[in-house]
């Protein structure tokens, strides 16, 4: 199957450098980026699950073992740009817990560590290029070395597509939050539309979990014959 | 979206990788030539910022063909991942890349980390030549995309984000 992958949207993805994020302009080239032709190394990929295996599909628990926090459930499905499933395709999803805490070595927030939640999966999306996890609601948290940035809850997602140049790494928001206002990372997103789709969606439950549904579009589509 | 008549989803806007990718996820894949035919190489370097800083828990993802220049293989999976240490230092084992047609041999190279908006593509060459990929980067930064041969069996591909010989990078 021949992918075609258009050029970024200035609208819709992120430029580079984003005022209120410092780190930003000391890491993003300050050269342009060059454009390349696309051969079939780019326009080829690996088979991902023979590289990633299954690793976690819960990260809430149960009974004794339950993470603190609201119980939520998202179900994230994957498609490319013709709306088309990806079976198959892996989908990693990390946040912090429901104090704003990653366990990480690197994060210095002064919020407490909840034994019973690890805060990172790995799963494989089924048929329908559905991956669900059941998991906690993740807190907010200030960023270190910022006037007044706290992160809103949010949900980091990396995905493959079909080729190389599919790649999706980023992150999901949830409905209602007033941080996502005055979130740099969302906001870095000019087109309201665009950024409107990376706030998952609530959607009735009678379960004992709140359940968000959300879409991750990874980049290319079949090119057609008869198209440039 | 409709484009040409054809229904069209806009891709989901790319975010960072952030400072907190879990350590786990990068650990035992940036070895991609065990039980694989081919010469065994090893490709590590250094990532750095603006001033020359080192890079802690970046993440590298490579992407690359056999050693007989194939995309499929199903005993050679060409992809791995590693990230950098607290002295932002890398490592791969791999098997050197054959020609693909029109190609010279090479390695697509995948950066993500904090500060970046959306992910970097580099590539990694062999030797300089006419492969219309290292073309497309003005001449004076060629030689930034080939790596320095340390021994018959190890590469150093050092990557500089910004700054002064900044490694050149790729949009698409």
């Amino acid at each position: 199957m021949a992918i075609l992958i258009e050029r970024r949207d200035p609208l819709t993805q992120a430029q580079g450098v984003e005022a209120g994020y410092a780190q930003s302009a000391r890491r993003w080239p300050g050269q342009p980026l060059a454009l390349r032709p696309h051969t079939p190394s780019e326009l080829s990929g690996p088979e991902i699950r023979r590289c990633l295996p299954q690793v976690r599909g819960d990260l809430a628990g149960y009974g004794a073992k339950r993470a603190l926090g609201q119980l939520i459930r998202l179900r994230v499905r994957v498609v490319d740009e013709d709306g088309a499933p990806l079976p198959g395709t892996v989908v990693e999803a990390w946040h912090c817990n429901a104090a704003g805490k990653y366990i990480h070595p690197n994060d210095t927030h002064d919020a407490p560590v909840d034994p019973n939640f690890y805060g990172a999966a790995r799963l494989v999306a089924g048929d329908s290029g559905l991956a669900e996890l059941r998991t906690i609601k993740p807190g907010a948290y200030p960023v270190p070395d910022t006037s007044g940035w706290w992160r809103p809850p949010h949900v980091h997602f990396s995905v493959w597509g079909r080729v190389w140049l599919s790649r999706l790494v980023t992150q999901m928001f949830f409905p209602g939050e007033p941080l996502n206002d005055s979130d740099v990372i969302l906001n870095a997103i000019r087109d309201p539309e665009a950024r409107g789709r990376c706030i998952a969606r609530l959607v009735p439950s009678r379960t004992s979990e709140l359940v968000y549904e959300y879409q991750l579009v990874v980049r290319g589509r079949r090119a057609s014959p008869g198209m440039p | 979206m409709t484009r040409r008549g054809v229904s069209h989803l806009v891709p989901t806007a790319e975010m960072t990788l952030g400072p907190f990718f879990p350590r786990e996820f990068a650990e035992g894949v940036n070895d991609l030539s065990r039980g694989v035919a081919g010469e065994a190489i090893e490709i590590s370097g250094r990532v750095v910022e603006l001033d020359g800083r080192p890079l802690d828990n970046l993440i590298l993802e490579i992407w690359q063909a056999d050693g007989a220049g194939r995309l499929e293989n199903p005993d050679f999976s060409g992809w791995g991942r590693a990230a950098t240490d607290a002295q932002g230092n890398y490592l791969f084992r791999t098997i050197r890349p054959g020609a693909i047609p029109g190609r010279a041999p090479h390695i697509n190279f995948l950066i993500l980390y904090s500060g970046l908006m959306r992910q970097l593509q580099t590539v990694m060459f062999f030797e300089s030549s006419d492969d219309p990929v290292l073309q497309a980067v003005e001449q004076a930064r060629r030689g930034r995309l080939v790596a320095q041969k340390i021994n018959s069996t190890s590469y150093r591909f050092d990557i500089r984000l910004r700054g002064g010989e900044e490694t050149p990078f790729f949009d698409d």
